[in-house]
């Protein structure tokens, strides 16, 4: 590590317009718990840090279209929201399987989207949800949905002179449910082989009209199973539609082999892992059905 | 690289120390204030033999920068004790055999000492989620387990309940 300066700027626009000025010599700090290891392998040499913990980046609020979470949001602070595990209970399930809790206690969820690692936990679910994000910079925010955040393994669309500062998600329409699995060698401090995560919004009609099926660590990005998803839209979730889903979803994946699991291994996995999500997010939707 | 000037409240006593901008916590502690009680075992997160409480919540040391510790509260396994004696998870860890070699206890034990103090009533699972990112390779973790039982009864029988 050679980090020449460490900067904790007290407002947002100070950030921005430091980061103006260093670009992408300059790397944004949050809590830091992947950043600090890729310094000191040398991965990333960042000459100036900035620090975000005094910008007030780490509030959950209502707002009138949902929920506004800040991007220096603890994945502890998500696990404590009543909010969210009320309207969004598949992001705290991931967050429950995270790591263990003195990382969670520091572990952001900017952090974990900034990064853009294919294997990123907390980034399923909030696509999942249609999550948009706002990058900030000094000339103003732009807002676009996660899903399109994402170029390849640790790359995305920010530019230099952009920061990260929350990510805003939709109030679902009702009934609706989502499940989280992750497949890992352990429950705690494990990397993810597979992630799934599956959404399922039904209309009056009480068939689906909006489908989500969401991968983690099975591609060279966090990806939407398209097809499988339009496979489930306006028929009745019977089980062979939903395993018929879980084999277009194996189709539309591009796994490669790594130290954590083989290419076979995730493919085969993709296709139990969604077939259990969507049995689990159907049953979710029938129980919230009942209990209406 | 210039150093800096970071002040942090070190078990309860106010700390004055340069540091480089890329200096660990960990470090800090150990090699420029001599406190070699929090364990440097992975360096990555994975072990938590570093583990300390920071403004009230445990995190791994090695993974925290100084600089981001500073103006902050920082408690390690040597501010424990209080007054000279011990607080009863370190206590009971003696007494049930909690630990063997020893590397990863003071890290272990600053992760029982933060579910002790948000809940003296702790179940099993809630033992062992708090202790998820701490590894043992001696114990096996049930004496560990025994060790926060224990001291979670002798607080709530110290704070006056004793009923569950």
């Amino acid at each position: 590590m050679s980090v020449a300066e460490f900067m904790t700027p007290a407002s947002l626009d100070d950030a921005l317009s430091i980061k103006k000025d260093r670009g992408a010599a300059a790397r944004v700090i949050a809590g830091g718990t992947d950043l600090i290891l890729r310094m000191r392998d040398k991965v990333l040499s960042p000459s100036l840090l900035i620090d975000l913990r005094r910008l007030s980046l780490d509030g959950i609020a209502r707002t009138d279209e949902g929920l506004s979470l800040g991007a220096y949001v603890s994945l502890s602070q998500v696990l404590e929201s009543a909010d969210i595990e009320k309207y969004f209970p598949a992001l705290p399930a991931a967050c429950r399987e995270f790591a263990g809790p003195p990382i969670r206690n520091r572990a952001t969820l900017g952090g974990n989207i900034v990064n853009a690692s294919p294997a990123a936990d907390l980034v399923p679910p909030l696509i999942a949800y249609d999550a948009n994000i706002v990058l900030s910079s000094t000339g103003g925010e732009r807002v676009l949905p996660l899903v399109e955040f994402f170029v390849g393994p640790g790359q995305s669309v920010i530019e230099p002179s952009e920061i990260l500062t929350e990510i805003r998600l939709p109030l679902m329409s009702t009934p609706s449910a989502a499940i989280f699995i992750k497949l890992g060698q352990r429950r705690s401090m494990a990397i993810s082989q597979v992630n799934v995560t599956t959404r399922l919004t039904v209309g009056e009609s009480g068939l689906p009209v909006e489908a989500r099926i969401v991968l983690g660590s099975v591609a060279p990005l966090p990806m939407r199973a398209m097809s499988a998803e339009g496979i489930l839209l306006g028929k009745e979730l019977s089980d062979e539609l939903l395993s018929e889903a879980a084999i277009k979803a194996r189709e539309e994946v591009t796994p490669i082999s790594d130290v954590r699991a083989s290419e076979s291994y995730r493919l085969q996995m993709t296709e139990v892992l969604v077939r259990r999500a969507l049995l689990a997010t159907r049953d979710e939707l029938s129980g919230s059905a009942t209990d209406g | 690289m210039v150093e800096m000037k970071i002040e942090f409240n070190l078990n309860g006593k106010p700390a004055q120390v340069s540091a480089e901008p890329d200096k660990t916590l960990l470090y800090l502690l150990r090699d420029d204030l001599g406190l070699t009680g929090t364990k440097d075992g992975c360096g990555s997160g994975d072990c938590g033999a570093c583990v300390v409480m920071l403004d009230g919540i445990p995190v791994n040391s090695c993974m925290v920068l100084a600089a981001q510790a500073a103006g902050s509260d920082v408690l390690t396994i040597e501010g424990m004790a209080k007054d000279g004696v011990l607080h009863p998870v370190q206590r009971t860890f003696g007494e049930t055999w909690a630990f063997q070699c020893g590397f990863c206890t003071p890290g272990m034990l600053v992760s029982c000492y933060a579910l002790l103090e948000s809940n003296d009533n702790p179940t099993r699972e809630e033992i062992l989620t708090a202790i998820a990112g701490n590894f043992c390779r001696c114990t096996g973790y049930q004496a560990v387990v025994k060790a926060v039982e224990q001291a979670a009864a002798e607080l709530r029988a110290a704070n006056g309940g004793g009923n569950d």
